[in-house]
């Protein structure tokens, strides 16, 4: 059977070509590489989401290799050897299962930075082939589809919206909100409401958020959160056109004498090798996998991998700068019993340096510490100098964390600047369980990254200063955020430095596209989910209209 | 020259603990050293619950065989208790303090402290992960916390699916 559209991964990037085209009457399937769970499935098992990872692979099993320059050498990492994983969810809907929900659009300046900044010495920028307005119906559409739940806030950066209020009621937050609104007014900084992608009333089978304190890094039980599987991927199975193959893990993409993708080779946990014939294949593995698979699927019509005559494919790899920071609130800032309450959002952020006159700035986001208390006692086992703790010190200090005060941390979020020193690439010495090459990742930053990082969280550090916070500090790190992958396949009007044309669409072979973060050319400074789920509308619209053509 | 003897003997210990590892049952000995050890790593007090109260060895016991349990990790639990028995064998008969120098003077060799570190890491993991995995037990260490779990608790280990 030949499919009308093959899509392989079932993220953000994925789902909503399957949601649309499924809809729309084409017979698609999706080749997912982890399995199917639902909603029943989840639990807040620390073990399994965090301690062990196990909605991921074993990275004795599948892995990456790290290529990172220390002392001005660069020397590569085994995962499996560090532990550092670059997986983010290898089941059914992706790593939209474990994501906070922190939604930011880009900005109108985010879509021609270097028009906006020109050129910076040691970073490729490229303004994007599309404007805000043309992605400004697609946010707007997730806002509804996917659910998004906020307050919106005016302030002087704030991005053109055709829809005045969020699709859905803000949801309940911590009375710390009080305290930072008032910090910020005495500041005169503008204590942005960050929305959400979760849910606060119900929406078709989804259930609103019943605020379990455990919402990042955990799948979520009631479907509130906007993962593609319960937004997206469950109401398009009703359409009787949507196949899901789990377990199926792509490893080459096959032309024939066309020029055009013919099949999808995939292995079975088993180990055995299927394919699967389709008129459109879209790859949205994440940005990681999606140049991995390209560059792996090299064949003699094409020998440096699919898509990739511009030699772009892998290339100006992107995550998010910044870093974290904390400060220790305790019972004389807030009642033990408003401090102690827990499942409620701090949803609170600034957004005020986000563009300043000279350089780019980004975003701060608040949060309370993650509520794994196997993580929290951990961290306390040691002491200044880093030594294990035990006996009465031990117990006591675990006590003392989790009984006396609470950890407000806050996020920077910076534009990774694209540069010549982070991109994915194959080192054929290295091979996962299938023999199948792994992607190597050369994680170069710029170094106006930290710069703009560290001034960022200077500004934050005073807002916990003024609530009174004890023992502020921050992190400010050239090092990837390895959740937050975009790049590696950016797309642009020019086939000879770009991967992809403006609905991203490969230059070189017509029915392939690449739909995760990939085509992103500059990230701006947020995370980019909605960026990447709005975008995939956008495709998913194109090849709606266009079909017949391709 | 007890830290030293703890040093040599550490060097050789594996390669007898290699066959040993590969037996289907640890002997019960090797847990009652752990567990001895854990219950000075993790003494009762005031406000917490001892090793012992928690299960700290019940959470390894129920754990190691599975697939995922780091086997350097198990490795090197298991040997080091051989080896820590072996270099202090009066250790048993010591009261609360004496036990807990002798635990100190065993931190300070690099692999002493690291077999201590291990035995800490998993402590609390057995303190604070849920009861379903062997340790936390009746929820002693998340009410010693005032720790809300979340909601929903795993029906089953490991993320296994609830139904198949």
């Amino acid at each position: 059977m030949q499919y009308d559209v093959c899509i392989i991964g079932s993220g953000a990037g994925a789902s909503p070509i399957a949601y649309t085209l499924s809809k729309e009457g084409k017979k698609v399937i999706i080749l997912e590489k982890g399995d199917i769970f639902n909603e029943k499935d989840f639990s807040k098992d620390e073990i399994t989401n965090t301690r062990k990872d196990l909605y991921n692979p074993n990275l004795k099993d599948e892995y990456h290799v790290i290529e990172e320059k220390i002392d001005n050498k660069w020397y590569k990492f085994p995962t499996y050897e560090t532990g550092w994983s670059f997986w983010n969810g290898n089941i059914l809907g992706g790593s939209s299962n474990f994501m906070s929900g922190y939604f930011h659009r880009l900005k109108p300046n985010d879509f021609r930075l270097k028009s906006t900044y020109g050129k910076i010495k040691g970073a490729n920028i490229e303004d994007w082939p599309i404007s805000y307005d043309e992605m400004e119906p697609y946010y707007d559409m997730v806002e509804k589809v996917i659910g998004v739940s906020g307050e919106y806030t005016k302030y002087k950066h704030a991005e053109p919206r055709s829809s005045k209020n969020y699709a859905y009621e803000k949801l309940e937050e911590h009375p710390v909100v009080n305290l930072i609104d008032k910090a910020c007014k005495k500041l005169n900084y503008t204590s942005y409401k960050v929305p959400r992608a979760i849910i606060s009333k119900n929406k078709d089978n989804r259930k609103p958020c019943y605020y379990s304190n455990y919402c990042g890094s955990y799948a979520c039980s009631s479907g509130a959160k906007g993962s593609s599987r319960a937004a997206l991927l469950q109401p398009a199975l009703l359409s009787g056109n949507l196949t899901i193959i789990p377990n199926a893990f792509v490893f080459k993409l096959d032309t024939n004498k066309d020029k055009k993708i013919e099949k999808a080779y995939y292995f079975t946990k088993d180990k055995i090798e299927k394919t699967i014939k389709a008129k459109l294949f879209i790859v949205a593995s994440q940005a990681v996998e999606s140049s991995r698979l390209l560059l792996n699927s090299k064949n003699k019509d094409f020998p440096n991998g699919l898509g990739n005559s511009s030699g772009q494919v892998g290339k100006n790899l992107l995550f998010t700068g910044g870093g974290i920071g904390s400060g220790v609130l305790d019972k004389s800032i807030l009642k033990e019993k408003k401090l102690f309450q827990t499942g409620l959002f701090v949803n609170r952020g600034l957004k005020d340096w986000y563009f300043t006159e000279k350089f780019k700035g980004g975003t701060i986001d608040f949060l309370f510490e993650h509520a794994n208390p196997i993580r929290k006692a951990l961290i306390s086992s040691k002491d200044e100098n880093g030594n294990t703790l035990f006996g009465k010190k031990l117990q006591n200090k675990i006590y003392k964390t989790f009984t006396q005060s609470k950890t407000l941390n806050f996020e920077v979020f910076t534009d990774w600047l694209p540069n010549d020193d982070c991109y994915v690439y194959i080192d054929e010495k290295y091979k996962d369980k299938y023999e199948v090459p792994v992607a190597t990742i050369k994680i170069g930053a710029h170094p106006q990254d930290v710069k703009v990082g560290e001034f960022l969280a200077k500004k934050a550090k005073k807002v916990l200063k003024e609530i009174g916070a004890k023992n502020i500090q921050s992190s400010i790190s050239p090092l990837p955020s390895a959740n937050l992958q975009a790049g590696g396949c950016r797309f642009g009007d020019n086939p000879k430095k770009s991967v992809l044309n403006k609905y991203c669409q490969s230059h070189d072979i017509s029915n392939l596209f690449v739909t995760d973060g990939s085509f992103m050319p500059t990230g701006g400074s947020v995370p980019y989910t909605w960026t990447i789920y709005a975008n995939s509308f956008r495709v998913a619209n194109y090849i709606k209209d266009n079909y017949t053509f391709l | 020259m007890k830290r030293r003897k703890f040093i040599a003997i550490s060097a050789t210990a594996s390669i007898f603990l290699n066959s040993y590892l590969n037996a289907k049952d640890i002997d019960d000995e090797v847990w009652d050293t752990i567990e001895k050890v854990q219950n000075i790593l993790f003494p009762k007090t005031a406000k917490m619950p001892s090793a012992k109260q928690f299960g700290s060895v019940d959470y390894l016991k129920q754990n190691v065989n599975h697939k995922i349990f780091d086997k350097d990790d198990l490795k090197l639990i298991l040997e080091g208790a051989v080896v820590f028995k072996d270099t202090f064998p009066n250790f048993f008969k010591e009261n609360k303090n004496n036990k807990l120098k002798i635990i100190e003077e065993a931190n300070r060799s690099k692999y002493g402290s690291l077999w201590i570190n291990t035995l800490v890491n998993y402590g609390i993991e057995a303190m604070l992960s849920d009861p379903i995995y062997g340790g936390n037990k009746f929820q002693s260490g998340w009410m010693a916390l005032k720790h809300k779990a979340g909601n929903p608790r795993p029906k089953k280990k490991y993320g296994a699916k609830v139904a198949i």
